[in-house]
C-alpha cells in the first residue's frame, strides 16, 4: 500500500470507517512511519478543536419555535391549495372562456379572422351578455381581449392546417352585494394572488362592510393565510381587522399566535395579542404549549408592552 | 401499539394531518440538528427546517415506498441545505449554482472572507468559536454538508452517499477535501 493511501486510512480511521483488517494494517504502518504519526496527531487535534464547538442537543426552545412556524406554514399551504382550487373553479365557471383553446384552422393567414369570428365574435359576446343580463350581475366592459402564451402544436401549414394553444383574457366588470358568494370568491382570490399590494388591500377592504354579511368559509381561510404570510404589513393589518369579525375559532387563534410570535411589526403583534386577550375573557383558553410561547415572548420580544401583557397573561393562568 | 412510518404515511396520504404531524415529530429533531449545524444561524436553520417539511408535505402523496421514509427525508434535507442561500448578511456566500457538480469544488476567495479571521486574530485566539464556525462555513456546500453529516451527526459514509445520491467514493473525496481545507484554515489555532 502506498504512503498516500495510508493517509486516507488515517482520516477514515478517525471517523470510525475502517474495517478491522484495514485498522490493523494502519496500526502496523504507524509503528514505522513518523510522518503518519504526526499526521494522525494533527488531525486528532483538528477534530478535537471542531468537536469542542458542537452543541450536544437541539435546543428545545428552538425546536418548539420551528414546529410552531411549520404548523403556520402548513396551514397556509393547505388554505392556499383549497382556496386556489375552488376559486379558480368558481371564476372559470362564471367569467372565463376556456383558457386553453385547441384551434384547428385553415392557415396561419386566417389566424386573426378565425380568432375574431369563431372565438371572440359578437355572438359569443352576446351569449355572455345574455347570461349576465339574466343574472343582473355583470357586463363585459369591452371586446378587448388579450392573447398570450401562444404555443404551436403544429405550425406546418403545408397541409393547409395549423394547430396551437393560447390564453385569452378580457376585462370583466362585476357588481353585486358583498354577501354574494361570487363576489367573495373573486375578492378572496385577489387578496391571495394579486401582485399589487394595493389591490390586495382593496379586496380586503371591499369585504369589510357594516352591513350584516354572511362570509364564506374560504374568506376566513384566506384571511388567516394573508395574516400569516402577506409581505405587506398594511395588507396584513387589514386582514387582521377583518378577521376579527369572524367567530373566534382554532384557526383564528393559531393565526393570532403566529402573528404574536413571528410578525416583525410590533403594532400587529399588539393587535393580535389584544385579540387573544379579548377571546380569553370570553372563555377561550390557551393550552400549555401556547402559554410557553408567551413565556418566550415575555423574554424575547423587544416591545415592552408585549412583554408586560405576556407576563400578565401568564399570571392569570397561574 | 405505535404506528409504523408506513402506517402514518398512508394515513397522511389520505389527508390525515395528525398522522403527518406525528411523522414530522419522529424526525424533525434530526432535521433541525442538521440544518442548525449547516446554517450556523438559528433563523436560517428554522427556515431550512420549514422548507424541508413543506417539500415533504407536497411530495408525500407521490411517495411510493421505494426507499425508507427517513432516507427520502434526509435526501430532501441535504438538497434543501445545498441549494440554500442565507438571508444573513454577516457572511458572504455564492449561490450553489456557481459550483456545479465538480467534486473538487472549493469555496471562492470571497466566501472565505470572514470578519475578524485574519491570521493575526486567529493566532491571538480571539473568539475561537466564531473562527471554527467560519472555517466550516467556508467549505463548499457539498464539503460542508458531508462534514456536518459525518462529524457532527455521526452518519456512516454509506448513509451519506444515499442522502446525497452519490457514490461512497465521492463522499470520501468531499470529506478529505473538507479536512484539508479546514486544516489550512485552522492550523494557526491548533498547530
Amino acid at each position: 500500500m502506498k504512503h498516500n493511501e495510508y493517509k486516507q486510512l488515517l482520516q477514515l480511521s478517525l471517523f470510525g470507517e475502517l474495517k478491522s483488517e484495514e485498522q490493523l494494517k494502519l496500526k502496523e504502518h504507524l509503528l514505522t512511519c513518523e510522518e503518519c504519526r504526526t499526521e494522525l496527531e494533527d488531525q486528532k487535534n483538528l477534530l478535537e478543536l471542531i468537536s469542542g464547538k458542537k452543541k450536544a442537543e437541539v435546543d428545545e426552545k428552538v425546536l418548539t419555535a420551528a414546529r410552531y412556524q411549520l404548523r403556520g406554514a402548513l396551514r397556509s399551504e393547505i388554505a392556499n391549495k383549497n382556496i386556489f382550487g375552488s376559486t379558480i373553479d368558481s371564476i372559470a365557471q362564471f367569467f372565463i372562456t376556456p383558457l386553453k383553446f385547441a384551434v384547428v384552422s385553415a392557415t396561419m393567414l386566417l389566424f386573426g379572422i378565425l380568432v375574431g369570428s369563431l372565438l371572440f365574435s359578437k355572438s359569443s359576446g352576446e351569449e355572455l351578455a345574455t347570461q349576465n343580463e339574466n343574472e343582473n350581475r355583470f357586463a363585459s366592459l369591452s371586446e378587448e381581449i388579450s392573447i398570450s402564451n401562444l404555443r404551436f402544436i403544429d405550425s406546418d401549414a403545408s397541409d393547409g392546417e395549423v394547430e396551437f394553444t393560447f390564453q385569452a383574457s378580457r376585462p370583466v366588470r362585476l357588481r353585486g352585494k358583498v354577501n354574494d358568494p361570487q363576489i367573495q370568491s373573486v375578492l378572496t382570490y385577489a387578496m391571495l394572488n394579486e401582485q399589487n399590494p394595493g389591490s390586495r388591500l382593496n379586496s380586503i377592504n371591499a369585504m369589510d362592510t357594516e352591513f350584516p354579511t354572511q362570509y364564506d368559509q374560504d374568506v376566513k381561510e384566506a384571511l388567516v393565510t394573508v395574516v400569516m404570510s402577506d409581505k405587506n404589513p398594511g395588507v396584513r393589518r387589514e386582514a387582521l381587522k377583518l378577521m376579527s369579525k369572524f367567530p373566534y375559532d382554532e384557526s383564528i387563534k393559531q393565526a393570532l399566535l403566529y402573528v404574536i410570535t413571528n410578525d416583525t411589526v410590533s403594532g400587529l403583534r399588539i393587535e393580535a395579542l389584544n385579540s387573544i386577550i379579548a377571546a380569553g375573557s370570553r372563555g377561550y383558553k390557551l393550552n400549555n404549549e401556547e402559554l410557553n410561547l408567551f413565556r418566550q415572548q415575555m423574554q424575547d420580544d423587544e416591545n415592552p408592552y408585549i412583554k408586560l401583557r405576556s407576563k400578565s397573561i401568564l399570571q392569570e393562568y397561574n | 401499539m405505535q404506528l409504523t412510518d408506513t402506517d402514518l404515511i398512508i394515513q397522511a396520504q389520505k389527508g390525515d394531518q395528525s398522522a403527518f404531524e406525528e411523522l414530522v415529530y419522529r424526525y424533525d429533531r434530526n432535521v433541525l440538528s442538521i440544518t442548525m449545524r449547516y446554517a450556523f444561524n438559528e433563523d436560517d436553520a428554522k427556515d431550512l427546517y420549514q422548507e424541508v417539511f413543506i417539500r415533504v408535505y407536497r411530495g408525500l402523496k407521490n411517495f411510493r415506498f421505494q426507499s425508507e421514509f427517513s432516507t427520502w427525508l434526509f435526501r430532501i434535507t441535504t438538497n434543501v441545505c445545498l441549494t440554500y442561500k442565507s438571508s444573513s448578511k454577516e457572511h458572504l456566500r455564492v449561490s450553489i449554482n456557481n459550483y456545479g457538480d465538480d467534486e473538487n469544488e472549493f469555496a471562492t476567495q470571497e466566501e472565505l472572507t470572514y470578519k475578524g479571521s485574519s491570521p493575526e486574530e486567529i493566532s491571538s485566539g480571539s473568539d475561537l468559536g466564531e473562527i471554527v464556525n467560519a472555517a466550516v462555513e467556508s467549505l463548499s456546500p457539498k464539503q460542508r454538508m458531508t462534514f456536518v453529516l459525518k462529524h457532527y451527526e455521526g452518519y456512516k459514509i454509506r448513509e451519506i452517499a444515499e442522502m446525497l445520491n452519490c457514490k461512497e467514493g465521492t463522499v470520501k473525496k468531499y470529506l478529505f477535501d473538507a479536512i484539508r481545507n479546514l486544516r489550512k484554515k485552522l492550523s494557526p489555532v491548533y498547530a
